[in-house]
């Protein structure tokens, strides 16, 4: 076994892993190889650290049908890890990848190390309430969240091979109509602010509460998920949670959000956590580094003048 | 009439376990189990195709002598006869022994058209089950769907990826993984849960699927598993009017330099 992969079909996130890739090749002393299905972001790879990238020439647009050709690719190269971006596409690709090496996969890794020469990747189980350690055997596949780790440093004109490879497609499947989702505001899993609504919220036009508050902070609103998928008062994009964004802005503030676990899973990487609940007990305090026990209705409007008022 | 498998996880309901403080172990003891969430959408969404396409629909489970609990419950919500292949192999399984053995016990079943599995577990959540097993059974795979109908002998699906949404058409035999957008999982009405007992399960053990021990196995070892620990500043302001507490707020927060 030899060498480190890398591969995403959103190259900004195939460099994040690059950054985490760099230095782990660099401790065990291995090559660092880049795949990808876009042949013009090859250099950019090489640029942002990849020793070598692959790229994988096949006649389909569609990401997910290169998993085939990832897979023979590892097969033949026998790489110690396969880092892929995890995307819904990356996850699909992965999972398939996975199984036509019969190997492990590691969803949604959000940390990677090197341990006693092995390596080893966290990841959140039982929807945030634990943490899973896992130690990669044989060549393992990982899949690692965008964003989690920043973008290297990149040198323009780094030396690196490139080699493109013809490769065949999986063609079982006919893909159309693909519809770009118009988001309503600002993507909030990469908002600097957030006001998070929850069900602490008596009614539909009691939004106007958290739209005051957010743009006195110049802040987007996110909610939790029974707010989307129960009531439809805000579009499903905008729930935070495990299933849903996971975010990390500067300051998270919450407003009637009781915190389960899923939820809190979702705000994790957060700066700074506040909360506002009438429940004292609300696990949601566990998750805070400031809140205030009391009427939203009585709290949201004061602090919204208080900040409106700095 | 398309024959649909649904297939479900028996997980434990993290909402009863606890994080023993001292040495962040887990505390399992008091924890109920119950049919994953997710999955509670792919057996409604299977049971929904028999109205508009009278497609015939079993479930199947992977799980030790714990998941006996759940065919009841998976029974109750609409499928005609419930497989659990029940072995003990279930409780340290990863996605690569799951899948090895829902493919090997669909392979047994022989005769599906459509395969419907939730997108991830409520447990692990390793989004990987549904298309490790269609790559085990070399059929095509559609994952991350909110609409999906069958045409003939066709699924036609909408996944919902990230930023967009597209169109996927498959033919039989299709996995699919649905996420829970798809539908609104009934709950079971006195008379269904009386059904369901009534109804026929098949039980196997790995061995009956022809399973070796290597694809029992699990790939990665699990070095440790415990609770998640919050960092956290928790300074709660509690006592006083809203207006002194807003204010003892709006001030840290000033300081944290976050307004």
């Amino acid at each position: 076994m030899a060498g480190i992969f890398i591969y995403s079909e959103d190259t900004n996130v195939a460099q994040q892993m690059l950054t985490m890739g760099r230095e782990l090749a660099d401790k065990m002393q291995q090559r660092l190889c880049a795949v990808t299905i876009f042949e013009q972001d090859a250099q950019d790879l090489v640029d942002a650290g990849a020793d070598k990238v692959f790229v994988l020439k096949g006649d389909s647009a569609w990401p997910e049908s290169y998993a085939p050709a990832v897979a023979d690719l590892a097969a033949k190269e026998e790489p110690i890890a396969i880092f892929i971006g995890a995307t819904l596409r990356g996850k699909d690709l992965a999972a398939k990848v996975a199984a036509r090496l019969k190997s492990g996969l590691v969803t949604d890794a959000f940390a990677v190390r090197l341990e006693n020469g092995d390596i080893e990747t966290d990841r959140v189980m039982y929807g945030g309430l634990a943490v899973c350690t896992e130690i990669l055997q044989g060549t393992s596949v990982v899949t690692i969240p965008p964003r989690t780790f920043d973008m290297p440093a990149k040198v323009s004109g780094r030396a690196g091979e490139i080699v493109k490879l013809d490769v065949t497609v999986d063609s079982t499947m006919a893909v159309g109509n693909v519809c770009p989702i118009v988001r309503q505001g600002a993507d909030i899993a990469t908002a600097e602010k957030l006001v998070c609504v929850g069900r602490g919220l008596g009614k539909q036009e009691d939004m106007q509460l958290a739209k005051d508050l957010a743009a006195a902070l110049g802040a987007e609103i996110g909610c939790t998920r029974s707010i989307a998928e129960d009531y439809h008062w805000l579009p499903n994009e905008t729930y935070i949670g495990l299933s849903g964004q996971k975010v990390k802005p500067v300051l998270y503030l919450s407003m009637g959000v009781s915190g389960q676990v899923q939820h809190v899973a979702g705000i994790r990487d957060s700066k700074i956590i506040v909360a506002i609940d009438s429940n004292e007990n609300a696990p949601i305090f566990a998750a805070a580094d400031y809140g205030i026990v009391g009427d939203l209705y009585q709290i949201v409007p004061l602090l919204t003048e208080a900040i409106r008022n700095k | 009439m398309p024959n649909i498998i649904a297939c479900y996880k028996w997980v434990l309901d993290e909402q009863d376990i606890k994080i023993n403080p001292g040495n962040l172990a887990l505390d399992t003891s008091r924890a109920k189990c119950k049919i994953s969430e997710y999955d509670r959408n792919a057996i409604e969404e299977a049971v929904l195709q028999v109205d508009k396409c009278g497609a015939v629909v079993a479930s199947l489970t992977f799980g030790t002598s714990v998941a006996k609990q759940s065919l009841k419950d998976a029974l109750s919500r609409g499928p005609e006869k419930a497989y659990w292949v029940n072995d003990t192999a279930a409780q340290t399984a990863d996605g690569f022994v799951t899948a090895n053995v829902l493919a090997a016990a669909l392979r047994k079943i022989g005769d599906y058209d459509l395969v419907l599995c939730g997108e991830g577990s409520a447990d692990t959540y390793g989004q990987q089950v549904g298309p490790r097993v269609a790559t085990l059974l070399g059929i095509p795979v559609i994952t991350f769907v909110t609409e999906m109908k069958i045409e003939g002998n066709k699924v036609i699906a909408t996944r919902k990826i990230g930023d967009c949404t597209e169109t996927v058409t498959a033919d039989f035999p299709v996995l699919v993984t649905v996420l829970p957008e798809i539908n609104k999982p009934r709950i079971p009405s006195l008379k269904q849960v009386l059904g369901a007992a009534k109804k026929p399960v098949t039980e196997w053990k790995a061995a009956d699927l022809g399973l070796a021990t290597d694809e029992l196995s699990p790939k990665n070892k699990v070095k440790s598993i415990k609770g998640f620990v919050m960092n956290r500043k928790n300074v709660i302001y509690k006592e006083g009017s809203p207006t002194e507490k807003v204010a003892s707020l709006a001030a840290t927060l000033a300081k944290e330099g976050v307004l």
